[in-house]
C-alpha cells in the first residue's frame, strides 16, 4: 500500500476521530503549551543574556587574532613594544582596563586604549571615534558608551565625578558613542591618560593583535615569552569566560524546562493512552471497516502531532511574551546576578521559535506512539464487543525494564561532567524517572495489597476499583509521580542549598561589619593608616585589612578571587574547611583554595600553584579546601604577609570590624563615614543586615525554581483530572449500575474522591520515594557540577508532607470535580448505553 | 604650507582642546634670520607643532606605463598635558598618508596611518631624516632616501638618488603664507630625485622607475583666518628645472598670498613674489563622491613662465572627512607650454568644498 | 457461475486441550445469495464470521472470496478485503456517535478514496434506500434503534461490497422494527448484487433468507425454514 493511501486513510481517521468531543484536547493542548512556553521563554531568555554578552565581547576584542590577556591585575607595559615589533603582528592594540569608583557609588569600566590602534580592530566601537580622537587626548577627557550615559545620567559635554583614592575629580564627557557600539555602559579613555589619570602608570590589562596573514594564532601565541599573569586567549575564550558564569545556571532552567515539557510529554501519552483506551470500539469498528493497523497508529499519532502542533505554537507564543517580560523586568539573569540589569533587548531568532513548535509535535507525537501502537493491536473482534482493557504499562516485561532503568541511571551519575555541564547527572534523572514510571503498576500493585479492609462500603469500592484497574491508574498515577517527585527532588536540593548557605554565611562572616570601599574598582583602596584610623575608632575591638583582587589562572575561565589577609591558626580554624592537609611543606607558603578551584583547576590537598602576583609566578600548595558559596569562579587564600613581600601591593578593598560588646554599629559606621571620606565609595554592611539580605537574595534566586516546579505538579494534577474525567466518562454505565443499586450521587462523589485520594496518596508517597532518589543526584551530581560547591544534604521532611497532603486533597478534590458531569441523572441513563 | 591640511586640521583642534584645559604648551615660532643647517636640519623639529616630509613623483612601469605617487610623514605635537609621566602619553603623533594614481584606474589609491610616536614604533627623528610608522619608512642614508608603504591594496619600496642641491623656499628657507608676518614656515624643496624600487599590486610586484619631488616643512603657525584654502604646485621640469608655485585663497576666491621658486637647469634659483605667480581655473571636474567641483585643469604663469596643467586623471580627490575632516584633490600633473611639454608634478587644492577651518 | 465466497476444510480451535469451535467446515455461496446461519450459542457462529471476515485467523482449510484465497494474506492485505469487498452490519449498531448519519455512511467511500461528489450522491442514494433520506444532517443519539440499524446496513453496503456479513443485526430490535431491518436487508443485498451472510439464532429471522442453514461445527444442515 502507498504511503500516500495509508495518509489518506490515516487522515479521514483522524478528520472522524476530531468530531469525538474535541475538547477533550484542550488539556493536552495545554500541558504541551505550558512545557514549551516554560522551554522557550528560558531558552529566549538566556539566549537573549548571551547574545548581548556575546556583541559586548566581540565588540571589545573585535577582529583580534589573539589577545594577551593580563586580567585586571595586568602586566608592564615594556610587553607591548616587543609583542608589536613581531614581524608576524600587523595591529597590537594595547588596553588598559579599569574599574573606576564612581563618586555617586558603584564602578564603571574604562577601557584605556590607542585609538588610532584600537579602531582597527574594534571599528564598531572606536571607528567613530578616530575622526575626533583629538578630543580625546585631554587627560580628563572620556567618551561614553550610550548605556553608561543613560545608566549615568550624563551626556556630551556633561562632567562625571568620580572617586581616585581619597580624591574626587571631574572627567569631561566629551562625546557620547552611538547605541550601536556597544550594548553595556563602558567609558573610553585614551590610553597615556588613562594610566595617568586612573592611576595605572606602567600597566596593561591586555594585548589584542591582528596577524599577518598566514600565520598560525597558537603557534604564534605559544612563541611568546609572556611574564606572569598574562595569558594567550582567543577571542571566544573571552566570551566564553562570561558564558561559562551563566551556563550552569541556564542549564539548570533549562533543563527544569524540559521537565515540564516531560511532564507535559508524559500528560499527552496518559491522556492518549486513556482515550484511546475508551475508544477501543470505535477503533476496532474502524479495523472491521477496513482501516490497517498502520492506518490506526499513524491516525492516532497524527492526533498528537496535532495535539502538539496547537500546544507548540500557543507554547511558543506564550514563552516569548513572558521572556519579553523578564528581560523587561529582570534582565537576562532574571535578576540572579549573572548578567546585565534589565533591558537586555530580546534575541528570538524565528528557526529557534520553529524548532520549539516542532519540538511540541515531536513530544506529542511521540508520547502518542505507544498509545497509538497498543489501540491498533487490538483485536477488532473481541474490542468491538467492549474487551481487551489491558494496558502497556502493566506488562510485566514493564518491571524488569524499570529495574534496569534505575541500575542504569544510578550508574550514570558518577560520570564526570562533559563540557562543564552536568549532562550525565540530568541523563541520570532522565533514567531513574523513566525507570520509577515503569515501576509504577508493582508500586501500586504492592502497596495496593497490603492496605487495610474494613474502610466501609464506599472505600471498599474505591479500593476494588483501584485494585481492578491498576493498569488504567497507574497511568494517571506515573504523571503525578512524575511531576511530584521533581518537585520533591528540587525541594530537598534547595533546601540543601539553603540550609548549608546559611550555615555557611555564620562561619564566614565571624565579624560584626564588613567594610568595603567601591568593590570591584581599581581606583579606591585603603591603605594600612586608615586601618590603624579604622581601629581607633571608639567601639571598634579590632579591624582586619583585606585585599580581594581578581586572578587569571587559564584564558578560558573567569578571573579567580585571590584574596590576601591574616590567616593565622585561628582564622583558619573558622574557614568552612572540608579538607585540610595535615602538613604542608614548610618552604612554600600555604593557600586556600574554594571547591571550585579544585574541581575547575584540579587541584587537590598538597598541589602546588603557580599564582601570578607581583609580575612573577609563585609557587604555592594547597593546604585546605574550603566551601565558598560566594563565587563560583573560585577562590583563593593567602597570607597577607606573604602576598605584600612578593607583590609590594599594601593597599586593601575590604575590612572586617569587631566591635566591643555593646558598641553601636550605627555609631561606628557615622564614624567610619566622617574618618575615611570615602563618600559614596564606602559600603558599610552589619553582618546581620548581610545574612537576611544574602537569604532574600538566594530565595529570589530561586523563585523561578518555585515556579517551575509549581507548574510541574499543576500540569500533574491537570493529568490526574483528565484521567478522572476520562475513566469516569468511561465508567458512566458502572456509576448507572450502582445508581440502580441505590448508591446516592453524594456517595458516588465520595467514591470518587475517595479512589482520587487513594491515588493522590500512592502518587506522594512514590514521589517522595523517587524524589528522594532523585535529589540525592541532583544535590551531589547536577549542584556540584553546575556550581562546583558541595551542600550538605537536608530533607526538608514538614514541608514535604505538607505539599504531599496537599496533593492527595488536591487529587481527591479533582477527581471529583472532574466527574462532576457524569454522576447526575444521565448516569442511569447510561447505563444501558455500550459506548 | 599645502601638506599640513591634515596635521593642521589636528593641531587646530588640539589647540583648542589645550586651550580648554588650560595648559597650553609653547610652540616657538618660525622667523626669518637663522640659517638653515643641513644635514641637521633634515631631521626632526619636536619643539614645533607640526612638520612633514613631502614625496611625490611620477612612476614608469617595465611596459611604459605612466603612474602617480605620493608618500607623506607627518609629525605634529599636541598640546597634551606635559607632566603626564605615562608612556603612551601622546606627546608627539606620526602621521603618514600615501597614494597612487593610475590613469588606468577609475581613482587615485589611498591609504594612511597613525600612530604616537612611543617605544620607537612610530617616531621621526632628530638630526637627518629618520621617520618610521610601523613599517612604513622614509630614511635617507648620504644621496639616497629610501621609503616603505605597505598599504591594503598596494605596496612600493623606492630608492630616491639626489641630483642637486636643496632648494631653500622664501629667504633662506623663510616661506610667508600670508600678509602677517607670523604665517610662516622654514621649507625646502629637493627636487629631481631619480626613482628606483619595486611597487606591489594586486599582489604582484613589478620594477619601476621615475622622478620624484620631496618637501620638508616646519611651522607651528600658518593660516590667517581670512584664508580658506590654497593652490600649489610642484614640477620637475624637463629641461633639468624646477618650479615650485603656490596661492592662497580667500572665501571669494581672491588670492591673499602667493609666492614660488623657480630653479633654472643651471642651478640659479629665483624666489618669486606674490605678484609673480597666477592661477587661473579652467575646465572642472565634478567628484560623484563628494558633489565638490574641482578646477582640474589651469593656466598657470610664474613670472616669464606660462603653461597649461592637465591631470594624469581627473578623480585624484582624497576624502579624509572621516579622519582629519578635510576633503582634498592631490594628483599628478603635466605642464603643456606653448611649445610642447614643459614638465611633469604634482597639484594640491585646498578649500574648494567646505573652507577648511583652520581658525 | 462461480461462487463468491467458497471455504473449505475450515478449522479453528481457541484451545489446544478442548475441541475445536469449527472443525472441517465447508459450504459456497453463490452471487447473489442471501443465506442465514443459525445455532446455539457458542456453537461457532460469531467465529466463521470473524474468521470469513480476516478478523480471526483459522488453524487449519482455506477461505476463497472471488477465487482469493484469504487464508494466506497478511493483516494488511486482509484489511483491504475488508475495505474493499465487505460490508457489515452488527448486532448492537457500531455506528460513530459523534458523526453525523450521512458521515457514517460515508466512511467507508471516505476509506476508499472516493470523490467527494460521488460520495456525497452514492450516500444519499443509499439513504433513501434506507427510508433515512431526511435524517442525513442527525446525529445517532436523535435515532432510533431501528433507524440505527438501517444507518448501519446503509453505510455496510455503500460501496457495493460483494460479501455483507450481518451478525444478530435485530438481536437489539424489537420484533415489529426488526422485521423491516430483516426485510431492508434482503432487498438490499439483492439490489447490490453481491451475497450476503446472517448470522441469527431467531428462525423468524433466518426465514427471510434465500436459504437457511444450522450450524454444528462440522458442517451446515440446510434448514427449511426459508419462505
Amino acid at each position: 500500500m502507498s504511503g500516500f493511501a495509508r495518509a489518506r486513510v490515516a487522515f479521514t481517521v483522524l478528520a472522524a476521530q476530531l468530531q469525538d468531543r474535541p475538547e477533550r484536547l484542550l488539556v493536552t493542548i495545554g500541558a504541551i503549551a505550558l512545557g514549551i512556553a516554560l522551554s522557550v521563554s528560558v531558552t529566549l531568555v538566556n539566549a537573549s543574556a548571551a547574545d548581548e554578552f556575546g556583541r559586548a565581547s566581540r565588540a571589545l576584542t573585535g577582529s583580534a587574532d589573539l589577545v594577551i590577556d593580563g586580567g585586571r591585575g595586568g602586566f608592564d607595559e615594556a610587553l607591548y613594544p616587543s609583542v608589536a615589533r613581531r614581524p608576524e603582528v600587523t595591529v597590537a592594540s594595547p588596553v588598559l582596563e579599569t574599574e573606576l569608583a564612581l563618586a555617586a557609588g558603584g564602578t564603571l569600566m574604562v577601557l584605556g586604549v590607542d585609538p588610532f590602534l584600537a579602531g582597527r580592530l574594534e571599528p564598531a566601537i572606536y571607528g567613530d571615534l578616530a575622526s575626533h580622537f583629538t578630543g580625546l587626548l585631554g587627560a580628563r577627557a572620556i567618551v561614553l558608551s550610550a548605556a553608561a550615559a543613560t545608566t549615568l545620567n550624563v551626556g556630551r559635554g556633561g562632567t562625571l565625578r568620580v572617586r581616585l583614592g581619597r580624591e574626587e575629580r571631574l572627567l569631561e564627557v566629551i562625546d557620547v558613542l552611538p547605541s550601536s557600539a556597544y550594548p553595556r555602559p563602558l567609558g573610553v579613555m585614551d590610553l597615556g591618560s588613562a594610566q595617568w589619570t586612573l592611576l595605572r602608570l606602567g600597566r596593561l590589562s591586555r594585548l589584542e593583535l591582528r596577524l599577518a596573514p598566514g600565520v598560525d594564532p597558537a603557534r604564534f601565541g605559544a612563541s611568546l615569552a609572556l611574564p606572569a599573569g598574562a595569558l594567550i586567549a582567543r577571542g571566544t575564550d573571552l566570551e566564553g569566560r562570561g558564558a561559562s558564569l551563566r551556563r550552569a545556571y541556564y542549564a539548570n532552567l533549562d533543563m527544569l524546562a524540559l521537565v515540564a515539557l516531560l511532564t507535559g510529554g508524559f500528560l499527552v501519552f496518559a491522556t492518549q493512552a486513556l482515550s484511546t483506551l475508551r475508544r477501543r470500539a470505535q477503533f476496532a469498528l474502524l479495523r472491521a471497516l477496513g482501516v490497517t493497523r498502520a492506518e490506526v497508529t499513524l491516525a492516532v499519532v497524527l492526533e498528537g502531532a496535532l495535539v502538539g502542533l496547537a500546544g507548540g505554537i500557543l507554547g511558543t507564543a506564550l514563552g516569548w511574551v513572558i521572556a519579553r517580560e523578564a528581560l523587561a523586568r529582570f534582565g537576562g539573569d532574571l535578576g540572579a546576578g549573572y548578567a546585565a540589569g534589565p533591558g537586555t533587548p530580546l534575541a528570538a531568532p524565528a528557526t529557534t521559535l520553529v524548532a520549539f513548535v516542532a519540538l511540541g509535535v515531536l513530544v506529542s507525537a511521540l508520547s502518542s506512539w505507544l498509545p497509538a501502537r497498543r489501540v491498533a493491536a487490538l483485536a477488532p473482534a473481541r474490542a468491538l464487543k467492549g474487551g481487551d482493557p489491558e494496558f502497556a504499562l502493566a506488562t510485566s516485561s514493564g518491571g524488569r525494564r524499570g529495574a534496569g532503568l534505575l541500575i542504569a541511571g544510578g550508574a550514570i551519575a558518577f560520570a564526570p561532567p562533559l563540557g562543564g555541564l552536568p549532562l550525565a547527572g540530568y541523563l541520570s534523572i532522565a533514567l531513574l524517572l523513566f525507570g520509577a514510571v515503569l515501576l509504577v503498576p508493582s508500586f501500586a500493585r504492592l502497596v495496593l495489597a497490603h492496605l487495610p479492609t474494613r474502610v466501609g462500603p464506599i472505600g471498599r469500592l474505591a479500593l476494588a476499583q483501584l485494585q481492578g484497574t491498576v493498569a488504567e491508574s497507574a497511568v494517571s498515577l506515573a504523571a503525578i509521580v512524575v511531576s511530584f517527585s521533581l518537585m520533591v527532588s528540587m525541594a530537598i536540593m534547595v533546601h540543601s542549598f539553603r540550609d548549608s548557605f546559611e550555615r555557611w554565611l555564620g562561619g564566614v562572616l565571624p565579624a560584626d561589619v564588613y567594610l568595603r570601599v567601591a568593590p570591584g574598582s581599581d581606583t579606591v583602596l585603603l591603605s594600612d593608616a586608615d586601618g590603624r584610623d579604622i581601629a581607633a575608632i571608639p567601639g571598634v575591638e579590632r579591624a582586619e585589612l583585606r585585599r580581594v583582587l581578581p586572578v587569571l589562572l587559564a584564558p578560558d575561565r573567569p578571573a579567580v578571587a585571590l584574596i590576601a589577609r591574616r590567616l593565622d591558626a585561628v582564622s583558619v580554624d573558622r574557614l568552612p574547611l572540608l579538607e585540610r592537609a595535615s602538613a604542608t611543606p614548610a618552604d612554600l607558603p600555604a593557600v586556600y583554595v574554594s571547591e571550585a578551584v579544585h574541581d575547575l583547576y584540579r587541584v587537590g590537598i598538597g598541589s602546588r600553584l603557580t599564582l601570578p602576583v607581583g609580575g612573577q609566578g609563585r609557587a604555592v600548595v594547597v593546604a585546605g579546601i574550603w566551601r565558598d558559596y560566594a563565587r563560583s569562579s573560585g577562590t583563593i587564600l593567602i597570607e597577607q604577609g606573604t602576598y605584600r613581600a612578593w607583590s609590594h601591593d599594601v593597599a586593601s578593598t575590604d575590612a572586617a570590624l569587631w566591635l566591643k560588646s555593646g558598641a553601636s554599629a550605627a555609631l561606628v559606621g557615622a564614624e567610619l563615614t566622617r574618618r575615611l571620606k570615602l563618600g559614596a565609595s564606602l559600603e558599610l554592611i552589619e553582618t546581620s543586615d548581610l545574612k537576611a539580605r544574602s537569604l532574600t537574595a538566594f530565595d529570589r534566586a530561586f523563585t523561578i525554581t518555585y515556579l517551575l516546579e509549581a507548574i510541574a505538579v499543576a500540569i500533574g494534577l491537570a493529568g490526574v483530572g483528565f484521567a478522572f474525567a476520562s475513566t469516569a466518562l468511561a465508567r458512566r454505565a458502572e456509576f448507572g449500575v450502582l445508581r440502580h443499586l441505590g448508591c446516592s450521587a453524594r456517595q458516588l462523589k465520595r467514591l470518587l474522591a475517595g479512589e482520587g485520594a487513594l491515588v493522590g496518596a500512592l502518587g506522594a508517597l512514590y514521589g517522595l520515594l523517587v524524589g528522594g532518589l532523585l535529589s540525592l543526584v541532583l544535590v551531589y551530581v547536577v549542584n556540584r557540577q553546575s556550581f562546583h560547591w558541595s551542600l550538605d544534604f537536608v530533607v526538608p521532611v514538614g514541608q514535604l508532607l505538607l505539599v504531599a497532603l496537599a496533593l492527595v486533597l488536591a487529587a481527591a478534590t479533582t477527581a471529583r470535580l472532574a466527574a462532576r458531569g457524569v454522576l447526575g441523572t444521565s448516569a442511569v441513563r447510561a447505563a444501558r448505553e455500550d459506548w | 604650507m599645502r601638506r599640513g591640511i591634515r596635521v593642521l586640521a589636528l593641531a587646530s583642534v588640539l589647540a583648542a582642546v589645550g586651550v580648554a584645559s588650560g595648559a597650553v604648551p609653547s610652540y616657538p615660532d618660525v622667523v626669518p634670520g637663522n640659517a638653515l643647517n643641513f644635514p641637521a636640519d633634515e631631521g626632526a623639529h619636536p619643539p614645533f607643532r607640526t612638520e612633514w616630509w613631502y614625496v611625490t613623483g611620477w612612476l614608469k612601469t617595465a611596459a611604459g606605463a605612466p603612474l602617480g605617487f605620493q608618500v607623506t610623514f607627518f609629525r605634529t605635537r599636541p598640546d597634551v598635558d606635559a607632566a603626564n609621566p605615562s608612556a603612551f602619553a601622546a606627546r608627539e603623533l606620526v602621521i603618514a598618508h600615501a597614494a597612487l594614481s593610475d590613469p588606468a584606474a577609475p581613482r587615485a589609491k589611498h591609504a594612511e596611518r597613525i600612530a604616537r610616536a612611543v617605544f620607537g614604533l612610530a617616531r621621526a627623528a632628530v638630526g637627518r631624516t629618520d621617520v618610521t610608522l610601523g613599517d612604513w619608512q622614509l630614511v635617507s642614508s648620504g644621496a639616497l632616501f629610501a621609503t616603505r608603504v605597505k598599504a591594503d591594496d598596494f605596496a612600493f619600496e623606492l630608492t630616491l638618488r639626489r641630483r642637486g642641491p636643496v632648494l631653500l623656499n622664501g629667504q633662506g628657507g623663510f616661506s610667508r603664507k600670508g600678509p602677517a608676518e607670523t604665517s610662516a614656515s622654514w621649507y625646502y624643496s629637493i627636487p629631481g630625485l631619480a626613482v628606483t624600487g619595486a611597487l606591489t599590486r594586486n599582489g604582484r610586484p613589478e620594477p619601476v622607475t621615475g622622478e620624484a619631488w620631496l618637501d620638508h616643512e616646519w611651522s607651528s603657525a600658518y593660516l590667517d583666518p581670512e584664508s580658506v584654502g590654497w593652490d600649489w604646485l610642484g614640477l620637475n621640469l624637463d629641461d633639468g628645472g624646477a618650479l615650485m608655485a603656490f596661492r592662497i585663497r580667500d572665501a571669494k576666491g581672491q588670492a591673499r598670498w602667493a609666492g614660488g621658486s623657480l630653479r633654472s637647469p643651471d642651478g640659479r634659483v629665483l624666489i618669486l613674489e606674490p605678484g609673480e605667480v597666477d592661477f587661473v581655473a579652467g575646465r572642472t571636474w565634478r567628484s560623484p563622491h563628494t558633489g565638490i567641483r574641482w578646477p582640474v585643469e589651469w593656466r598657470v604663469r610664474a613670472r616669464s613662465l606660462e603653461f597649461g596643467l592637465r591631470p594624469l586623471l581627473d578623480d585624484q580627490e582624497s576624502d579624509s572627512r572621516l579622519t582629519t575632516g578635510a576633503v582634498y584633490w592631490e594628483g599628478a600633473v603635466t605642464a603643456m607650454g606653448p611649445a610642447g611639454r614643459l614638465g611633469r608634478g604634482y597639484l594640491e587644492l585646498t578649500g574648494y568644498g567646505e573652507p577648511l577651518k583652520l581658525r | 457461475m462461480t461462487a463468491v465466497l467458497s471455504v473449505r476444510g475450515l478449522t479453528r480451535r481457541f484451545t489446544p486441550d478442548r475441541p475445536p469451535v469449527l472443525e472441517g467446515l465447508s459450504f459456497a455461496l453463490q452471487a447473489g445469495e442471501y443465506v442465514a446461519i443459525m445455532g446455539e450459542s457458542g456453537v461457532g457462529k460469531s467465529t466463521l464470521l470473524n474468521l470469513i471476515a480476516g478478523l480471526d485467523r483459522p488453524e487449519e482449510g482455506s477461505i476463497e472470496l472471488d477465487g482469493r484465497e484469504l487464508t494466506r494474506l497478511d493483516d494488511d492485505a486482509l484489511t483491504l478485503e475488508r475495505r474493499r469487498s465487505m460490508g457489515f452490519v452488527f448486532q448492537a449498531f457500531h455506528v460513530l456517535p459523534y458523526l453525523s448519519v450521512a458521515r457514517n455512511v460515508a466512511l467507508p467511500l471516505e476509506l476508499l478514496g472516493w470523490p467527494a461528489a460521488e460520495r456525497e450522491a452514492r450516500v444519499n442514494a443509499m439513504l433513501a434506500e434506507v427510508g433515512l433520506a431526511d435524517s442525513a444532517a442527525r446525529l445517532p443519539r436523535e435515532l432510533s434503534g431501528g433507524e440505527l440499524q438501517r444507518v448501519a446496513i446503509a453505510r455496510a453496503l455503500a460501496h457495493r461490497p460483494r460479501l455483507l456479513l450481518a451478525d444478530e443485526p435485530t438481536g437489539n430490535l424489537d420484533p415489529g422494527t426488526a422485521a423491516q431491518v430483516l426485510r431492508l436487508l434482503k432487498t438490499q443485498v439483492a439490489a447490490q448484487g453481491g451475497a450476503g451472510i446472517l448470522i441469527t439464532h431467531s428462525r423468524a429471522a433466518a426465514a427471510t433468507a434465500d436459504r437457511a442453514f444450522m450450524l454444528d461445527g462440522h458442517s451446515l444442515t440446510p434448514l427449511a425454514v426459508a419462505g
